[in-house]
């Protein structure tokens, strides 16, 4: 199977309170093209870091991410990204942050728009052109930023648990949605959650990270047909499988807090 | 109606109806309230776009450096303690005694107030909305244009209004302190004090403050209709 991205001993650290603390620590992977990776892992285990390195907003430490053999050193159009806070543009409609980044690369008005049209119809947002953003609820929100990402046709789609703020009936509703809009238009996707469903519903590789420092725990494929149920025996075994590997690092992380003197 | 029916018994304070005849005389029969209002107009105006524009984009240059600001923020600080009043004599000095002087003290007194706002407005921007334009190739001036300047549209127009408040004052001072200056509200009021016509000097001061108060309505208030209300920023989520 083709690659996309190429991640090659990757490591990040930050330092806080004089002290140095590792995020990504030695990372090798790579993120096969045109399929759905999940990146999981307990909270701070560095899963976001890693995405924002390849989304370009944060440098490595050391170590490097290409993307189709290029240097990823900055953001760029060739990679579009979903933020679990929307981050819509609240000064434009519906239509106007969808035509954003379209506009801003070379596009012609009309052009944007019919082609915004076609997302606007894809993320099921007829009616809604020129609604701003504030006016709408989470989970519309979260379909334009969806559509907004996907407008400009970027290789690989990064969403940072772009469904964690929504209640649970939405977000199930927001995964359907999702996995249908990627049988219509095929993309590669790396997708970061905690949400172990999520995962199993979504991906075509499961990639579990351990607890701080974040390292590669293991990998998981997941050959399910599509649509996928929340409820069937495969779906339930992938499951199991990747809560071991998580439980283990959960349990680490618990023993470690625990074990500090001072507490 | 205090002064009418006595209770204020100062021989020199005009009643309302005197007060209106006044400007009526001094606006449609002297027609000299005219020269007054334009001179002061064009002064403020001059010396307050000067500042939005000069503020603004000093403002974003502030906010997008770390060193820029670290370096300047406690020159700022210094510089927006200052009274204005107290810049005039410096200006009387070094700028003469003309429209420079005053035009300057009004750029002086607004243009901080905006320079300080523009910069926390883009200082406290969500990081990821400047990501997600980032995302798609923006940076620069196509970022200040289109992602931080509306963005941060709420504090500007914070900084707009507290400036044009500021500018109002130096004008008014400044006019006062420029001998060179023959027409201007400010200087209006002032020379009233050789006829001791409390008339002319109240009438001044209301026009002077019933044109703040106009300013802010028709242009700050509209301004913010039409954009940080409509997109639901005034608000928190």
């Amino acid at each position: 199977m083709e690659n996309i991205i190429q991640i090659r001993n990757l490591f990040k650290s930050f330092r806080e309170n004089g002290k140095e603390l590792v995020a990504v620590d030695h990372i090798d992977l790579e993120i096969p093209k045109n399929q759905f990776t999940v990146l999981i892992g307990p909270s701070g285990c560095g899963k976001t870091t890693l995405l924002n390195m390849i989304a370009g907003f944060e440098k490595p430490t050391s170590g490097e991410i290409s993307l189709n053999g290029k240097l990823i050193i900055k953001p760029a159009p060739d990679r579009g990204y979903v933020f679990q806070d929307y981050a819509l543009f609240p000064w434009r409609t519906v239509l106007g942050n969808i035509t954003f980044g379209l506009v801003h690369n070379g596009w012609n008005k009309p052009d944007a728009e019919e082609k915004a049209q076609e997302l606007i119809d894809l993320v099921n947002l007829q009616g809604f052109e020129h609604a701003y953003p504030h006016t709408l609820s989470g989970g519309m929100k979260q379909r334009v930023a969806i559509a907004r990402a996907l407008a400009y046709d970027p290789e690989v789609l990064l969403m940072d648990e772009p469904f964690g703020a929504l209640d649970a009936q939405t977000r199930k509703h927001m995964q359907r949605e999702l996995s249908k809009i990627l049988e219509k238009k095929r993309k590669t996707v790396v997708f970061v959650t905690h949400s172990v469903i999520e995962a199993v519903f979504l991906a075509d590789l499961v990639v579990v990270m351990t607890a701080r420092p974040g390292r590669i725990k293991g990998m998981v494929r997941i050959d399910l047909p599509r649509p996928r149920s929340y409820v069937e025996d495969h779906y339930l075994q992938y499951r199991k499988q990747i809560l071991d590997l998580l439980e283990e690092e959960v349990e680490k992380e618990l023993k470690e807090d625990g074990g500090h003197p001072e507490l | 109606m205090l002064v009418r029916s006595g209770v204020i018994q100062l021989r020199s304070l005009p009643a309302p109806s005197t007060l209106f005849s006044t400007f009526w005389r001094l606006a449609f029969i002297d027609g000299v309230f005219w020269k007054h209002f334009s001179g002061s107009f064009y002064r403020l105006l001059s010396g307050y776009l000067l500042a939005v524009f000069l503020g603004t984009i000093i403002g974003a240059l502030l906010a997008q450096k770390e060193i820029l600001r670290d370096l300047f923020e406690p020159t700022l600080n210094i510089l927006m303690s200052v009274p204005t009043i107290a810049w005039i004599p410096i200006f009387l000095i070094t700028l003469g005694l003309g429209d420079k002087t005053v035009i300057t003290a009004i750029f002086i007194s607004s243009f901080f107030a905006i320079v300080y706002n523009t910069m926390r407005g883009i200082e406290l921007i969500d990081k990821n909305t400047v990501n997600a334009a980032r995302m798609m190739g923006l940076s620069g001036v196509k970022m200040f244009t289109f992602v931080l300047f509306p963005a941060s549209l709420l504090s500007i127009i914070n900084g707009l209004r507290l400036a044009i408040g500021y500018a109002w004052r130096a004008l008014v001072g400044g006019e006062l302190l420029a001998a060179l200056i023959e027409r201007g509200l400010g200087k209006m009021v002032y020379q009233a004090r050789y006829f001791n016509d409390a008339a002319v000097m109240l009438v001044g001061l209301l026009v002077i403050g019933i044109l703040g108060y106009l300013l802010d309505q028709f242009f700050l208030t509209v301004l913010e209709k039409r954009t940080v209300e409509k997109w639901g920023m005034t608000h928190k989520k």
